[in-house]
């Protein structure tokens, strides 16, 4: 009869594992199935316009919030990402604008940047100054497209701060 | 019988076994203490409750009745919702145009939604202060009956109050106006400050790496079925544990009360006959039980207050909804952030907590956003949880406002409400444009809504 008992606890336990196998794989499978395998996301790199279309100064772009810094010939770019939590910064006119050497460059800061959710502050180079901001800013590759010479940057490509586009 | 099915609905004639209660039907106005029994006993939605109850455990001054209350703005959320599911389409296209149909275009469609609303922001605030009262009570601990898990309840309490808030705020986000978008930009950019798999959570939450048509729908599906089952899951248990743990810890004061009075009791009364089986069932001194005077019928005693509670509740909600209109701002515009951007009222202790606790050592910097959106309110959420295993006053202070021997423990606990509500206040009331202080009197700058 011991034969009897062992097949009916190996049917039991042969049962209760695939039960279990099955329910687990079918969990596994439906979480897996919520982890995107791609992301439609808009493409990094982008035509912002003819470097014409840049005023001298600073022009903010809301699609890519960025914010492109024109000083007659050449261009930089910094990110309007807080680096916080991510919200979006505003620009805000200084009412002096300031010169100050930044990563051996020579730089006129116009502006600084506040963000509107946890108050941090930046400076015009992106440098984080005050609020819960752990990071500066970002600065992005410029460059100029070959077909219609417009301005392109590559959010994908952080730069340092030496970074400027100089047109010929 | 012409009708041989339908004989349930006929009074049993001739001998009944015992037992068998004799009518398909009870009445909420017996006549006597068998029909009140039966009123619990053939009752579907009240088997719950026990037959009689202690009048203790009844008195409005001991529990506030908070957790009914929390139950029946349950309740009402469900059947306020009901339509909503109808009329709301979670699409990134469609959601705020649906939306605006409900709030100016469906009949009674603004009053819904208002009622909707405010009962789910009165619900995060009953179910808080439930866990205030149960916490300045002991009521999480074990008294005098054999077998009370009562430590195991309050963890599921605080795990019933963390859904509440989940549920809350995956509804923020249907509007799809700027309050929503903004607030689950900076309420998923926190998960995303976690160490190492933050990047990886934040995309699993929002389904790809932008606030997006996935995650819309992942917020829906939570809000409209993942949550509210395990609402509903847990709170059926919760109610369950209750009695398992012999009713409310004010029981259990007044059972003690009682056994100094009276000679030690003779007999016990156990609930279950599996419970007697098994010694598992918990166990009470009949002095506490037998008291009649101490007793009453359930029906109609507890089943009439509780009526009371959940019609007040509704009435004083849909008095509040038809004056309180709900807010609808721009549709959602992922390129600009409105200033000041705020999280939900419930949150914003903790906005305040990451605007302030960004830690900077040398050149090493940790985000606010990890100390204070995951690491404090994680600790917090953990001490909660641990705190009926922390607590080592005796059991008398168990069910008793303010016991003397909890007297610091209580103290602690109301300083750091305190220290939550001016936080909440702070944020709410005094922060404006670029999360400067300002006082309640003073007037807002005037700062353009667009670069």
């Amino acid at each position: 009869m011991a034969e009897h008992k062992d097949r009916r606890d190996f049917m039991m336990k042969a049962g209760l594992g695939a039960g279990i196998a099955g329910l687990g794989l079918q969990a596994a499978a439906s979480l897996r199935s919520l982890v995107p395998n791609v992301s439609y996301d808009a493409p990094t790199t982008v035509k912002i316009g003819m470097p014409t279309d840049f005023p001298d100064g600073l022009k903010f772009l809301p699609d890519q919030r960025l914010f492109v810094f024109r000083e007659g010939k050449t261009f930089h770019a910094i990110s309007a990402v807080c680096t916080h939590l991510g919200c979006t910064v505003r620009a805000e006119a200084m009412s002096q604008p300031e010169t100050k050497e930044v990563d051996g460059v020579k730089m006129k800061l116009t502006h600084r940047f506040l963000c509107p959710c946890h108050g941090s502050r930046y400076e015009g180079d992106g440098k984080a100054v005050a609020g819960p901001a752990p990071r500066a800013l970002a600065w992005y590759h410029l460059s100029i497209s070959v077909d219609d010479g417009s301005l392109v940057v590559d959010l994908a490509q952080e730069v340092a701060r030496d970074f400027r586009l100089t047109l010929a | 019988m012409a009708f041989p099915f339908l004989s349930f609905l006929k009074r049993s004639q001739g001998p009944e076994a015992p037992g068998v209660h004799p009518q398909p039907f009870w009445s909420f106005r017996p006549r006597s203490d068998r029909e009140s029994g039966d009123a619990i006993v053939s009752n579907f939605a009240l088997h719950m409750f026990p037959a009689k109850v202690s009048r203790a455990s009844l008195a409005w001054k001991y529990s506030f009745w908070l957790g009914t209350g929390s139950a029946a703005l349950f309740l009402l959320l469900i059947l306020s919702g009901g339509p909503l599911l109808f009329l709301y389409v979670p699409s990134v296209e469609r959601a705020y145009a649906s939306i605006k149909d409900i709030e100016y275009v469906v009949t009674f469609g603004s009053w819904l939604r208002s009622v909707h609303r405010v009962g789910a922001h009165l619900m995060v605030v009953v179910v808080a202060l439930h866990l205030v009262r149960v916490f300045l009570t002991g009521a999480y601990k074990n008294g005098v009956g054999q077998g009370q898990k009562r430590e195991w309840n309050w963890v599921i309490g605080v795990f019933l109050l963390l859904f509440t808030l989940l549920l809350s705020f995956t509804g923020y986000l249907l509007p799809w106006d700027q309050l929503a978008f903004w607030a689950v930009t900076v309420g998923t950019n926190i998960a995303a400050s976690i160490p190492f798999v933050g990047p990886q959570v934040r995309e699993l939450l929002i389904g790809g790496r932008a606030i997006d048509q996935p995650t819309l729908i992942r917020f829906y599906v939570l809000h409209i079925v993942v949550l509210p089952i395990a609402v509903g899951a847990l709170f059926a248990y919760h109610m369950w544990r209750v009695r398992k743990d012999g009713g409310l810890a004010a029981v259990d004061k007044e059972a003690r009360e009682n056994e100094l009075q009276e000679a030690p009791a003779s007999s016990t009364k156990t609930y279950t006959l599996l419970g007697i089986a098994r010694g598992t069932s918990p166990v009470i001194k009949a002095t506490s039980i037998s008291r009649l005077d101490k007793m009453v019928n359930a029906v109609p005693d507890l089943v009439r207050r509780a009526n009371l509670v959940t019609l007040a509740t509704i009435a004083l909600i849909s008095i509040l909804a038809t004056f309180v209109r709900s807010p609808l701002e721009e549709p959602a515009n992922p390129l600009v952030t409105p200033n000041p951007a705020k999280a939900p009222w419930y949150f914003l202790w903790l906005q305040e907590i990451v605007t302030d606790t960004t830690i900077k050592i040398g050149s090493f910097t940790v985000n606010g956003a990890f100390v204070g959106g995951v690491v404090l309110p994680g600790l917090l959420v953990t001490l909660l949880i641990l705190w009926p295993w922390l607590d080592r006053s005796p059991k008398e202070a168990a069910g008793v406002w303010f016991a003397r021997a909890r007297r610091r423990q209580n103290l602690v606990f109301l300083l750091l409400c305190a220290f939550v509500l001016t936080l909440t206040f702070v944020g709410t009331v005094m922060r404006g444009p670029y999360w400067h202080i300002y006082w309640p009197w003073e007037a807002w700058p005037d700062i353009p809504g667009r670069l």
